[in-house]
Formats: C-alpha cells, sequence, structure tokens
C-alpha cells in the first residue's frame, strides 16, 4: 500500500508544482498555527502591587504565569502555581512556597469578604504590608471564589496531598483517574506606566470682611491600598474621610450663603490623589502653591490645616499633631473647641492628642499632617485610629460594612474595618460643631459647650453620608486606577462644585530622572485553568494502545480460528432447522 | 494535550484499519484505488444526503424538548443513502468475491475516518485541555470499521438472489438495524 501511495504523491510532486504548494502549504499553516483551546475554567484575578516609591521596589514584580497547580500541602513547589485560601493562609506556608521557588501563588478569596470571621481578617491584615515589603519576583494572585474554582481548589487539594504516600499501583490508578490543572494568564509582562498623573481637587469658600483673612484648610485624601489594587475599596480609610469633607463643604456652603453667618474666615477645601503613596498630591500641591505661585491663599495666613483621616467607626478620637499648638493661635483655639464639644456633648467618645515628632529618616510620612508641618503650616489629623501603622489603614478587608454573624460578643471587638453610619455622622456633627466655634469664636463670645449649631435645617444629612461613602467603596481607588479621566474624579469634581467656588484640578506627574513613585501595569488578568493529566498518562496510553493495537492484530490474523470458533458455536442452531 | 496525545489518539483511531487492509489480504489485489474510489462515492452520497435534507426538511421550531420523531424519522431514512452507496460501490467496483465487500467496506469507513474525526482530533486533542471524549472518538471509529464490515455484507447478502428464504428476515432486519441506529439511539 506504502508503494501505492508513495507512487501517487511522486505523481503530485514531478507532474504539478501548484498542486504541491496548494496541497502543502495548508498543512504547515495548520502545524504551526497557534491552538486556541477551551479552558475547563476562566476567571479573573488580580494581582498584588507593585511600585516603586522613592526609588524602592515593593510588591511582586513577574505578571505571567504558565505553571500547574498544586497546593500547599504537596511536597515539590518549585515552578508550580500554589492555590491557598484564605481560611488556611498563613504566612509560613506562604514563605515555604517563596522558599521553595514556587511559579506563583493563587490566594483564593471568598466572595463576600464580610462574612469571614474576625481573627482571620485581623491576621491578614497584618500581613498585607509584610507581604508587600518583601519584593518577590514570583507573581502573587488574587482570586474571587465561585463554585467551579473550589472545585478546582478541592480536586488539587487531594491529588496533592497524596503524592508520595502510596504504593506504584496506586500512583498509575491516580494518574489514570485525577485531574491537575495547568494555569494560564492570557497578558503580558509587567511594565512601568509612564505618564500617570494623579489628579487632586480643590475649591474655596471665600471668608467675608476685608482683604488678608486667615485661612483655614480642610484635606482628604481620597485614594485606597490594599495588597491587591484592586480590591481596594478603602471604605473607612479614606472614603469616610471624603465623605465627611464634601458633607462639611455642604453644610459651611450653606452657612455662608446668609450674610448674618459669613464668617471671617476662608475655607479651604482639598481632595488629595496619591495619599496613600506618601501623600503625593499633598506635597506637589503645596510645592506649586507655595514656591511656584505668587499669591495663594496657602502663602497667606493660615490659620491652620485639619486632615481628616479614617473617622468612619471607633468611640475614640485623636488628634494627631508633630508639634503641640502653643496657646493663643489657631490650632490651641481648635483643640479646646474639640475638648468643649466632646465633654459636653459626646461623653461617650474619648478624645485625645498624640504627639509625634516628624522622622524624616522614614521611609515614609506617617499621617498627612506632616507634609504641612515639613512646610512649616501648623497642622494636625483628626482619627479614630491611635497609630498610623494600624494595618486597617491600607488592607483590602477594609469594606462597606461586615456581616452581623461575623461579630463576636459585644465585650469584644467588632469584626474588620469598616464604616458605622452613625458613628461617621456623630463625627461629622463634632467636627462641624468644634470649627463652627472657632470660626464664629464661640466661646470668647460666652456660648455654652453643649450648644448646637447643626440642628434641624442645618443637620448633618446621614442619608448623605451614606450614599457617598456606598459609591465611594462601589469601585476600587487604588491611585493606580484612578486617572484624570476616571468616574471618580469627575464625580467629586462635580460634588465640589455645587458647594465650592473656584473648584480646579492638580496633577502630580512623576519626574522623570527621580521618579518619587513608578507604577506597573498588568494589574487584573484573566486566568485559565486547563484540565491536564500528567505525563505519565500519555505514556500509559500509549501502553496500553499498543497493547489493544496487538490484540487485534492477533485476532485478525487468526481470524479463521475465531470465525470457525463462531462457526462451531452457531453450528447446532443451524442443524436444527 | 500535546501532539503525543493526538499521536495517540490517531494510532488508536487509525492503525486497526490499516493493520485490518494490511492482514486481511486486500494488498496482494492492488485494491488501494479501489478504496479510494470507494471512499470518493462515500463523499458524494454524503453530498448528496446533506443536499437533500437542507432542502426539503426545514429546521424544527417545535419546543426545546419536544423530540421530533416524524422528522427524524424522516431524517434517518434518507440515511438509506448510504446502503445504495455501498451496493453501489459493490456492483459497480471489480472485485472477486467475497473482496468486493471488504473493499468497499475499507474505502468507505476510511473516508468516513478522515472527514468525520481527522479534524476534531487535530484541533481538540492538541490543546492544553484534556477530555476523555478524544480517546472515545477514536474508539469509536474503530467500531464503526466493524459496523461497516457487517453492513457491507449484509448488503451484499440482501442482493443475492441464491439467498435461503430462511435467511432473508433476519438479514432485513439487520438492514434496517444498520439505518435506524442513529435513530434508535435517541
Amino acid at each position: 500500500m506504502f508503494e501505492e501511495a508513495s507512487e501517487v504523491f511522486d505523481n503530485m510532486f514531478k507532474s504539478s508544482f501548484p498542486l504541491t504548494f496548494i496541497v502543502f502549504i495548508p498543512a504547515v499553516l495548520i502545524l504551526v498555527s497557534p491552538l486556541p483551546a477551551e479552558a475547563a475554567h476562566e476567571f479573573t484575578v488580580y494581582r498584588m502591587q507593585q511600585y516603586d516609591l522613592q526609588g524602592q521596589p515593593y510588591g511582586t514584580r513577574n505578571a505571567i504565569l504558565n505553571t500547574e497547580a498544586r497546593t500547599v500541602e504537596a511536597e515539590v513547589l518549585s515552578r508550580r502555581c500554589v492555590i491557598m485560601r484564605l481560611v488556611d493562609f498563613s504566612y509560613e506556608r506562604y514563605q515555604k512556597a517563596l522558599r521553595q521557588s514556587a511559579g506563583a501563588v493563587v490566594i483564593i478569596l471568598p466572595k463576600n469578604m464580610s462574612t469571614m470571621p474576625q481573627d482571620i481578617v485581623q491576621q491578614f491584615m497584618e500581613l498585607e504590608p509584610e507581604m508587600l515589603a518583601t519584593e518577590t519576583i514570583v507573581p502573587v494572585y488574587f482570586a474571587l471564589e465561585d463554585d467551579e474554582l473550589l472545585s478546582i481548589y478541592t480536586q488539587t487539594l487531594t491529588s496533592s496531598s497524596s503524592q508520595g504516600s502510596s504504593s506504584a499501583a496506586e500512583v498509575l490508578i491516580h494518574t489514570a483517574t485525577a485531574n491537575g490543572f495547568q494555569m494560564v494568564t492570557s497578558g503580558a509582562q509587567s511594565k512601568a506606566v509612564s505618564d500617570w498623573s494623579i489628579t487632586s481637587l480643590e475649591g474655596r469658600l471665600a471668608g467675608t470682611g476685608g482683604e488678608d483673612l486667615p485661612t483655614i484648610v480642610l484635606v482628604a485624601h481620597y485614594d485606597s491600598f490594599g495588597v491587591a489594587p484592586w480590591l481596594s475599596y478603602g471604605a473607612d480609610s479614606n472614603g469616610s474621610g471624603v465623605s465627611m469633607l464634601l458633607e462639611l463643604a455642604r453644610l459651611f456652603s450653606r452657612l455662608y450663603t446668609y450674610k448674618r453667618t459669613h464668617a471671617g474666615y476662608n475655607l479651604l477645601f482639598f481632595v488629595s490623589g496619591g495619599g496613600k503613596f506618601n501623600y503625593q498630591g499633598t506635597k506637589r500641591w503645596l510645592e506649586d502653591n507655595l514656591d511656584h505661585t505668587d499669591s495663594s491663599l496657602l502663602q497667606d495666613n493660615v490659620a491652620f490645616v485639619l486632615c481628616l483621616d479614617t473617622l468612619g467607626n471607633g468611640d475614640s478620637l485623636h488628634l494627631h499633631v508633630s508639634k503641640p499648638p502653643k496657646e493663643g493661635t489657631p490650632q490651641y483655639a481648635l483643640l479646646k473647641e474639640l475638648e468643649t464639644v466632646v465633654s459636653s456633648q459626646y461623653p461617650e467618645v474619648k478624645f485625645s492628642m498624640v504627639h509625634k515628632k516628624i522622622n524624616l529618616a522614614d521611609d515614609t510620612l506617617a499621617w498627612e499632617h506632616e507634609r504641612f508641618g515639613i512646610r512649616r503650616l501648623p497642622a494636625f489629623t483628626l482619627s479614630h485610629l491611635n497609630s498610623h501603622r494600624e494595618a486597617q489603614r491600607s488592607s483590602i478587608m477594609d469594606v462597606r460594612s461586615v456581616s452581623p454573624s461575623s461579630r463576636h460578643g459585644a465585650g469584644e471587638h467588632p469584626a474588620g474595618p469598616h464604616v458605622d453610619l452613625r458613628k461617621l455622622s456623630r463625627n461629622t456633627k463634632l467636627i462641624a460643631e468644634a470649627l463652627a466655634r472657632v470660626i464664629y469664636n464661640l466661646t470668647e463670645k460666652g456660648a455654652p459647650g453643649d450648644l448646637q449649631i447643626f440642628t434641624e435645617q442645618m443637620q448633618v444629612q446621614e442619608e448623605q453620608l451614606s450614599s457617598v461613602v456606598d459609591w465611594l467603596t462601589a469601585q476600587p481607588r487604588a491611585a493606580q486606577l484612578v486617572d484624570k479621566d476616571s468616574s471618580v474624579v469627575s464625580t467629586l469634581e462635580y460634588h465640589l462644585g455645587r458647594y465650592l467656588k473656584d473648584v480646579r484640578r492638580h496633577y502630580v506627574k512623576a519626574d522623570k530622572r527621580d521618579p518619587e513613585f513608578v507604577f506597573y501595569d498588568q494589574l487584573k488578568q484573566t486566568m485559565n485553568a486547563y484540565r491536564v493529566k500528567p505525563a505519565i498518562f500519555d505514556l500509559l496510553l500509549a501502553v496500553c494502545i499498543a497493547a489493544y493495537l496487538g490484540v487485534i492484530y492477533l485476532a485478525i490474523q487468526h481470524f479463521g480460528v475465531l470465525y470457525s470458533l463462531v462457526r462451531r458455536i452457531t453450528a447446532p442452531k443451524t442443524k436444527q432447522h | 494535550m500535546t501532539l503525543f496525545h493526538f499521536g495517540n489518539c490517531f494510532a488508536l483511531a487509525y492503525f486497526p484499519y490499516f493493520i485490518t487492509y494490511k492482514c486481511s489480504g486486500l494488498s496482494e489485489y492492488n485494491a488501494f484505488w479501489r478504496c479510494v474510489q470507494a471512499g470518493a462515492t462515500y463523499l458524494f452520497v454524503q453530498l448528496c444526503k446533506m443536499l437533500f435534507l437542507a432542502t426539503f426538511f426545514p429546521t424544527w421550531e417545535g419546543g426545546a424538548g419536544v423530540y421530533d420523531f416524524v422528522g427524524e424519522f424522516m431524517k434517518a431514512t434518507v440515511d438509506l443513502a448510504d446502503l445504495l452507496g455501498l451496493h453501489l460501490v459493490m456492483s459497480r467496483n471489480a472485485g472477486k468475491g467475497e473482496y468486493k465487500i471488504m473493499v468497499a467496506a475499507m474505502g468507505w469507513a476510511t473516508a468516513e475516518l478522515v472527514m468525520s474525526r481527522c479534524i476534531p482530533l487535530w484541533v481538540g486533542a492538541r490543546g492544553i485541555e484534556f477530555d476523555w471524549k478524544y480517546i472515545q472518538m477514536s474508539f469509536d471509529s474503530n467500531i464503526s470499521l466493524v459496523h461497516y464490515i457487517a453492513m457491507a455484507a449484509v448488503v451484499w447478502m440482501f442482493t443475492r438472489y441464491d439467498l435461503p428464504k430462511s435467511f432473508r428476515l433476519p438479514v432485513t432486519v439487520l438492514l434496517g438495524l444498520c439505518v435506524y441506529k442513529a435513530f434508535l439511539m435517541e
């Protein structure tokens, strides 16, 4: 048969050249064409942070992966993709995977973070900065769990934990029946994003009564931070600060529309970007206003700068300062007014001043007011957190709300970081009252401590606060994801424009030669999980097929024997006819 | 799952044909071209069937779960053309005695193998994803080889004049089974 076949091909080659083309070129093309394959499961994964801050790299450096999946229990982890669930996650396991030079790590997070128990949330929050601090070349991805992913995980778990513990026969059977998974990402390698501009917004309310009025600046940063940029919603830190700022803007613009309540202070509101990356927005804004323009509200008489950071929860308020305010200064007045308001109107709130000197040797500044302090502007930050090192300031666990079932008993600390709307509105009212007392000089005029200004029509609107926080936490607001055309920025601009005048945008781009911050792309990928069989399976199958073919060959060779056998079996039947 | 797996499936599918061709002595009769002609007839018959089906049977617009018995029955009847094709091959194609059956069946089955199984195997078995269905498909082609040989034999028997009457009935039943096999499976 081969001779005849080769005759045919010979004729084809010799006689007509185009014919060979027609036959061979498509064959070659098909051979080398890349294959689109269907995956067992396709899901979105979010990469861990990757950024450089002041030349120091953080986070994972790699984005592509094409490796087999294993779980931590497996013995051989090198060049494999290690899958972990959040409930089983611990730093030792993570380190173990990295030490054995795993190919990648995928951490599966539950779909609804608010159902996680408190201790796991707390543990993960504390691990986030550690994970980021160690620069890894291994890509680390986070995926939200769904049924298919869970089944992939359990299958991988059973196959990983049974390795090396059974006999050869079991291993053979195991290779035939079990499923391995190959995880492949579809994107490219990550590279630095050039020309990323961080946007900040400012607006003002001008005071009445002549030139050279003192200015009060209210600042809040709107970006969020977490171990994965696409998963950082930043509800309490700093969605609460931004919503409070907008509410204060609304209240004071209302007061300022009436001549009788128009005060003699300029109010400058600043919503800054890049806050979690060492307050880049604020830094450049200060440079532009103080160094590069001739006249700015910041250059003249600044009474104080109040930064709002993480005020959506908790029963304590801390006023963080870098220098304790001296008596007779407006800062001191604010401090006193805050104490007065707290003691007379909100006795359940514990108020204190926290004094921390600016340490320029640190990698990053602690609070936002330190940026102003460096430029010799009197500033403080209000927060319900005691220390800037609290894990919840930069965690993906900071969500809008947590389910009541995940809280423990009444006496214990409630569940992970979230925004409690009543406390947020209480804090807003508290701060508004204190500011009003400073602006209108109420204590000197003899107003009692429990005089409430913001009541009835001037009330703090909880629905407004709630809707702003809900909108802010509906999308991730990491600085790498909010560019100048983003809807977050334009909506904030619109909101500020409703209450304030002279709303302006301010852009920060990293310096070309010595960039303060560098962001990288490929933060969200589609990962495919392909069902694969181990290589031994192919060999096993080949052996089986060879045996089968051998049997067929023998059967056909000795077909006569088989035929006579069948005839002998059926013969008695025909004989009976 | 890579070329190796494709090779495995291809071997599983094709080698029995090869072995059958070699060992049944067809090669001694220089029957290669005749097999190819039988294969060409297969293509022609399939083409006619498709045209016929497309022209005369509009798409069934009934409910999703209802099985259109009548329609499918008619469609299965068209498969009678398969039998006619086999008969045509055997009567036109010279070939001595029993070898007519083998030649016709081999050519027919090989054409079916190439047309309906090669492309899915190539595209599917070569990918990363593993699925048992490719091995199943290759094994299925083995079974259809035997099936076509049997079918050709029964057709041949049907057309013999000197067939004892007692065999007529089982032969007819078997023929009917062949045609409506797919229909009955549903």
